[in-house]
């Protein structure tokens, strides 16, 4: 791609601005600082020209290519937001289900495409309302479910077909936030068919990071392989697993040991079915990656193309995939970190332009936290707020126009091609160590994570990682008051609810459905039919994963984190 | 030779989130301190229990679900009952602004949230341990 001459000349002309302009320039005036660091350990430098990608053996068509084609650095989509800009979701949930529906219709009416249902933390450790373990925490952080009951409620005059998709995180009992889902599309009349769920489904990094583990970690892998297994055959339009690097970066790893570890992390569960029999071309398409990056502006955009083409180039090389959707990889990106609690309008900013790194980086899926989210539950403006930020980006300032703008950029090619060797490497460490789950079990995860987070914090500590407002130009200021407060007495209302869909429904039925379900735990048949039966016949979450605790036992969690050392 | 002062951190709840208490647990080891960090989902009977038996001089809790106005006037209540009330008992995490007040009515030492400088931290635990 480039002419050797023409280099050469380059080469002497970057020589010559040297020294007759820049050094002039710096014996008068120093720059701000001696490196620019950044949180990935790259050290950016002052300038970034074509001698820098000649040095990278750069070639357009190989590490480029065009949008849809390997190795998607450009997009996975010949169009690209030309076509539809990326798919607008709103993160909501708190309270009781009818509270929540209302706040779910507002955000549908002010055009969210997609309904990601934050829940308790009850229910997503598989407990109902009235456990000892729930106390206190009943609809905080999230809706509180306890079975379909809940759901009908929650989604009342919200037809899930209605949405572009609808989704959960469901990361520990996946099977279960399926099936509500399809026992939900049913009593609405619709079939998997006419809509699409995503869910998060990504066991592995919540015993590292986030903390929503229930069983110990195989069968945790079999439970997350079933669910996508079973849309592989039944709803291969679904989303059945976002691989997740966010989590991993925030607790403190960075953004490219993050995709490293999700990538890794995505192996296991690739493993695992091809080892059940199916085809990599039939699971590959399935599979969605949920990156960030929320120190960087430059790295993030170039993180996600990178991300894109390792997941090409691991896809064709190693898992010998043919399919074109196997390689090109879809991105799922939140825009959040960072924000602050003093002056929290603030946050707006800061989340659009994390949005805006991120659809300059090319995602499909994206949603925004609400400015107010450090003061507590968002309120209804603040979460409005967050949609309107992505319509505006989609739709004011011709952001959308033309594919991948950045592309080309000495600077943020020569970032890409750095990022996607930093993931790559790190990838094959996590492999040599023996793949995801060795490197859970050793520590190696944690102790990655562990390192950045004490780094990130000593740089706060020094003013070295600035926060507008809090540690530089800060002015008499006093965190405000955040305006929503949860309704205690919630918890009360919760569980008489429960106790009453548990009175009403046919006490035979669930018997037998959850019977079905242990049967088929022990055996090693796919989890998710008898968990939907169970589902149907409005089994509560607490009851089926009681079941699936008494079959798997939990996880005890190793303390890998010693303080001391 | 005097010991070491002894502090736990834990995690109280369901709450999964632990950056901040390991952050706050290795600067406090690293200013000279032994740290016992509990780990997740810990309850206040736990909590209460652990400090008595490890002669800890400070419980320090992280908690960012919201559920602390259930759980800290426990913790609070099963020190007294142990007649343990001496020992100081500090929190971070996301804690409404207006809650702080209340809290520390009930016997909370000091709340701080997050954007605290960790040397903050650490001088205010050094604060209560030092005679």
């Amino acid at each position: 791609m480039w002419d050797r001459e023409e280099l050469q000349e380059l080469e002497r002309q970057v020589r010559a601005w040297e020294k007759t302009c820049l050094e002039p320039t710096l014996k008068e005036k120093l720059e701000r600082r001696r490196e620019f660091q950044t949180d990935i350990g790259l050290e950016i430098k002052r300038l970034y020209t074509p001698l820098d990608l000649s040095k990278i053996d750069f070639d357009y068509s190989e590490d480029l290519g065009f949008p849809g084609q390997f190795p998607f650095t450009r997009g996975i989509d010949p169009t690209m937001y030309r076509t539809r800009p990326w798919l607008i979701r709103a993160y909501s949930g708190f309270g009781e289900p009818q509270t929540c529906n209302e706040r779910y219709r507002k955000l549908v009416e002010c055009g969210a495409d997609e309904i990601v249902m934050a829940v308790d933390l009850p229910t997503q450790l598989g407990y109902d309302s009235d456990h000892i373990m729930a106390r206190a925490e009943v609809g905080k952080v999230g809706v509180a479910i306890d079975s379909l009951h809940d759901m009908e409620l929650l989604f009342h005059d919200i037809p899930l077909n209605r949405l572009k998709r609808v989704s959960m995180l469901g990361n520990s009992f996946a099977p279960v936030a399926l099936s509500l889902f399809i026992a939900l599309g049913e009593k609405q009349g619709l079939k998997p068919t006419d809509f699409v769920v995503d869910l998060q489904n990504d066991v592995l990094k919540e015993y590292v990071a986030r903390g929503t583990y229930i069983f110990p970690i195989r069968p945790s892998v079999r439970i997350a392989t079933d669910v996508i297994g079973y849309c592989a055959r039944y709803a291969r339009h679904w989303y059945p697993c976002t691989l997740c690097a966010n989590h991993i970066n925030a607790a403190g790893a960075g953004s490219t040991k993050a995709t490293a570890f999700a990538l890794a992390n995505g192996m296991c569960y690739i493993s695992e079915l091809l080892d059940k029999g199916y085809d990599i071309d039939e699971v590959a398409p399935l599979f969605t990656m949920f990156l960030d990056e929320r120190s960087d502006f430059f790295v993030a955009i170039s993180n996600f193309r990178a991300a894109r083409r390792v997941w090409a180039k691991v896809m064709r090389d190693r898992l010998k995939a043919k399919n074109a959707k196997s390689m090109s990889l879809k991105i799922t990106a939140y825009s959040h970190g960072g924000e602050t609690l003093l002056e929290p309008i603030n946050n707006i900013v800061r989340i659009t332009l994390a949005a805006l790194a991120y659809v300059l980086g090319g995602a499909q899926f994206l949603y925004n936290a609400s400015y107010d989210e450090v003061l507590g539950t968002p309120t209804e403006d603040a979460a409005k707020i967050a949609v309107r930020t992505q319509q505006i980006l989609a739709h004011e300032l011709g952001i959308t126009n033309t594919i991948d703008p950045l592309g080309g950029s000495y600077y943020v090619e020569s970032l890409t091609s750095e990022i996607e060797q930093q993931i790559y490497d790190e990838f094959q460490k996590v492999e040599a160590i023996g793949g995801a789950v060795a490197a859970i079990e050793k520590g190696y995860y944690v102790a990655k994570i562990n390192e950045g987070a004490v780094r990130r914090q000593r740089e706060f500590d020094a003013g070295a990682r600035v926060a507008i407002g809090v540690n530089k130009y800060r002015t008499e200021s006093k965190v405000p008051f955040g305006a929503f407060r949860i309704d205690p007495a919630i918890e009360t209302r919760q569980v008489e609810r429960l106790h009453k869909v548990k009175k009403k429904r046919c006490a035979k039925i669930v018997r037998e459905t959850l019977g079905y379900v242990r049967e088929v735990a022990e055996g090693d048949g796919n989890l998710v039919p008898p968990v939907l039966e169970a589902v149907r016949a409005y089994a509560t979450i607490g009851e089926i994963c009681g079941v699936l605790r008494e079959v798997f036992g939990e996880y005890q969690a190793r303390e890998y984190f010693s303080p001391s050392e | 030779m005097t010991r070491k002062p002894r502090i736990l951190i834990g995690k109280i709840g369901l709450d999964g989130h632990d950056v901040g208490a390991r952050v706050v647990a290795k600067a406090l080891a690293d200013a000279g301190m032994e740290v016992i960090y509990t780990g997740l989902r810990q309850t206040p009977e736990q909590i209460v229990s652990a400090a008595i038996e490890e002669g800890i001089d400070v419980i320090g809790i992280s908690i960012l679900s919201g559920a602390h106005m259930t759980f800290f006037p426990e913790i609070i209540a099963l020190l007294k009952q142990h007649d343990a009330e001496d020992i100081p008992f500090i929190a971070g995490g996301i804690i409404p602004a207006e809650d702080i007040p209340l809290l520390k009515e009930m016997g909370v030492r000091e709340i701080f949230p997050p954007e605290t400088l960790t040397s903050d931290i650490v001088r205010f635990v050094k604060s209560l341990v030092e005679p």
